[in-house]
């Protein structure tokens, strides 16, 4: 459960020692029918998943819900994951939002949808991460480099990913072009990456 | 790469594309390795995002997920090099099925539709109508067949295991009123059911919902009886549609 995670994982650093197994090991050991791996999996992940989950769809028994499909949709889809792709977490909590969204979506669209004014007007107002007091140090970490995005593209940023709207919906409700949207995010993720020394 | 697909690559890393967006980019996505390198890299910054929203889980979670997976088993691996790590994700709703009723569906469109169009009249009925069809559609047994008829056609669509079944009627002759249609269930041994009468609206379509058992039924009839039908079918009118 580290920031240094991703570095690690890249490294193919061979293993010596009995460590923990790391997150692709267990993934790997999971798509083999592994259930105890697949428990520790869940373990090690379950925080950061159910926590952004929880964020973007708000309710915390809908939360619990999504987030049980989305670890049975990571044990069924353990075998395709590819690391040459990414890395587990990432995988996963790509996997995560997708479902979190669809939640909010589908829950939308259950009642009066074509309505634009609605959804601009609604309220589902994303958290100013700033205000969130955090202890870890990763969530500082991360919380320092957001902070040095401009104050647009840490909207745009935060809007997408906590908000769980689509570019198109963030420049509508930021009145802003969609070109510019788009830039702000790939702006603020590319000095996110460089900041937090997260590489490819 | 091209100026519109690079303006795609962060919002793909965050999840902020639709469903059409997102399908676009995938695509030139497994063939740009320059745009999967640069992916890679913004989608971990990404998942850093969530370091902020870190919380437990409730503790009887992990016991739900646990059992949950418990109960199925991986997939297995993609052969071909196929494997995106790009999210299968599109819940699949019983695929196969879905694909068997194909044909079955787009009949369904068409009768749906036309129920649509008669809501405005008797929309509690239309209501009725399109559950009798989501029930029929749900059916694993489900089944269809067209008949030309003398004059227009007819569409069976029924399930046995249902025990229902629904008559969609196009361009029939409009009656007199006087006298009106009536479906009829017959069997090889037995003397026909009444599956109630019907008229078809001023275009000569109509849909008519049948419930009852359907073992050893193999032909359903459409006859025209004077008015409120008739216990047995006028022979000479009869129109055998087979199952």
């Amino acid at each position: 459960m580290s920031a240094m995670w991703f570095e690690r994982s890249g490294s193919g650093a061979t293993k010596t020692e009995p460590v923990a197994l790391s997150l692709e090991e267990l993934v790997t050991a999971a798509a083999r029918g592994n259930e105890q791996a697949f428990a520790e999996l869940y373990d090690q992940t379950s925080p950061r998943v159910y926590g952004m989950v929880l964020r973007v769809v708000r309710d915390p028994a809908q939360a619990a819900e999504v987030t049980q499909d989305i670890y049975l949709e990571v044990w069924r889809q353990s075998a395709r994951f590819d690391a040459d792709k990414g890395g587990v977490l990432p995988w996963l909590l790509m996997i995560a939002h997708r479902r979190a969204v669809d939640r909010v979506r589908s829950a939308q669209s259950s009642m009066v949808r074509d309505d634009k004014y609605a959804l601009l007007h609604e309220e589902r107002p994303y958290d100013s991460v700033s205000e969130q007091v955090q202890t870890s140090l990763e969530a500082q970490r991360v919380r320092r480099v957001l902070g040095d995005l401009t104050p647009a593209q840490r909207e745009a940023v935060t809007l997408a990913y906590f908000g769980g709207y689509t570019h198109t919906e963030v420049a509508e409700l930021l009145k802003v072009p969609l070109g510019t949207v788009k830039t702000r995010i790939r702006d603020g993720l590319i000095r996110m990456r460089d900041a937090l020394g997260v590489m490819a | 790469m091209t100026d519109e697909l690079t303006g795609l690559v962060g919002a793909y890393a965050l999840d902020a594309l639709d469903d059409d967006e997102r399908a676009m980019f995938e695509e030139h996505l497994a063939s740009c390795a320059e745009c999967a390198e640069e992916v890679r890299g913004l989608r971990n910054a990404a998942a850093e995002l969530s370091h902020l929203s870190e919380v437990s889980p409730p503790p009887q979670l992990r016991a739900a997920v646990l059992a949950t997976v418990a109960q199925s088993r991986p997939l297995p691996p993609r052969v071909e090099g196929a494997g995106d790590n790009v999210l299968p994700l599109r819940r699949n709703r019983s695929a196969a099925l879905w694909q068997g009723l194909a044909a079955a569906c787009a009949l369904i469109a068409i009768a749906v539709s036309a129920w649509g169009y008669s809501e405005h009249r008797d929309a509690q009925r239309a209501d009725a109508r399109v559950s009798v069809v989501e029930t029929l559609l749900n059916a694993p047994d489900v089944r269809a067949t067209t008949t030309a008829m003398k004059q227009g056609q007819g569409t069976l669509i029924y399930s046995r295991s249902e025990h229902r079944l629904v008559l969609i009627g196009r361009g029939m002759p409009v009656l007199p009123a006087n006298q009106t249609y009536q479906l009829w269930m017959m069997t090889k041994t037995g003397e026909p059911i009444s599956g109630g009468v019907f008229r078809p609206d001023p275009d000569g379509n109509v849909e008519v919902p049948a419930s009852g058992d359907l073992d050893g039924v193999d032909r359903m009839g459409v006859s025209v009886e004077p008015a409120g039908g008739s216990v047995q079918p006028t022979a000479a009118t009869v129109q055998v549609l087979k199952l």
